[in-house]
């Protein structure tokens, strides 16, 4: 098992930087600055959120215009936070991400709730 | 696992055995992890919101079974919700065994899943019969 990775250790402008393995010259590789690609991983899996969020305001758009562009607001905004997991640490800060995500997708539910019942079915 | 790491880390080793601290900040690679998996479940939940506005809002009605696609959208959606709410309090607890070096709990995730999923294919069923009796 290779050492513990700290949040730090994530850095990608440190990509280039010498390497802290002795006798390694160069520039380090990709994967001592972002090991298994974690952070890479991450980055996409918050993207795929944001395209969910996307599909969902597409859904919503066909029945109520307003709630749909909302919606479709939302799925930008995720994508924006895609930027912002570096903070790895776990600080008020992700955790108020994490959570108003979370009820971000509960807020969604309550919006397709009620145009389940106002809509207009066709 | 995530204990038995840090051992091999001589800063924390050090650090903690300066001063005796039950939490520790994770290896950053678990914490990335827990995250992509509290996401997998956001999308899982915004799925069945799709489901459900789908079925309530896209399909034609069952014939004989006025109120059918409400039977069906509402619990998908109601359960996107719960899925994603689930998801969060799953997500903040591994985060917490993690910091403490504990075993992470099991998810109920999968059991509500699965359960769900059989309930709505039994009910699904029955609508399905009641529309052809029609």
């Amino acid at each position: 098992m290779p050492p513990p990775r700290r949040a730090e250790d994530f850095d990608p402008s440190r990509a280039g930087t010498p390497g802290s393995r002795p006798g390694a010259p160069g520039p380090r590789p990709a994967e001592d600055f972002d090991p298994g690609l974690a952070r890479e991983r991450t980055r996409l899996a918050w993207t795929r959120t944001a395209i969910a969020f996307a599909a969902v305001g597409a859904a919503v758009l066909k029945s109520h215009l307003v709630a749909g562009l909302t919606v479709l607001g939302l799925a930008g905004v995720v994508w924006g936070l895609r930027q912002l997991f570096r903070d790895t640490a776990v600080t008020r800060s992700q955790t108020a991400r994490l959570l108003g995500v979370t009820l971000t997708v509960v807020a969604v539910a309550l919006v397709a709730l009620v145009l389940s019942f106002v809509g207009h079915p066709r | 696992m995530a204990t038995a790491d840090h051992s091999s880390d001589p800063g924390v080793a050090a650090e903690a055995g300066a001063a005796p601290v039950t939490e520790t900040e994770p290896d950053a690679r678990y914490t990335f992890a827990n995250e992509r998996t509290f996401l997998a479940w956001t999308r899982t939940a915004l799925a069945f919101i799709l489901a459900g506005l789908g079925i309530v809002q896209l399909l034609p009605p069952f014939p004989g079974v006025p109120w059918g696609r409400h039977l069906l959208g509402v619990p998908l959606i109601v359960l996107g919700a719960a899925i994603a709410v689930v998801g969060y309090w799953q997500w903040a607890g591994n985060q917490k065994a993690l910091r403490r070096g504990e075993p992470v709990r099991r998810s109920p995730l999968p059991l509500l899943l699965a359960a769900a999923i059989g309930g709505l294919a039994v009910v699904t069923a029955v609508v399905l019969l009641l529309s052809a009796m029609h």
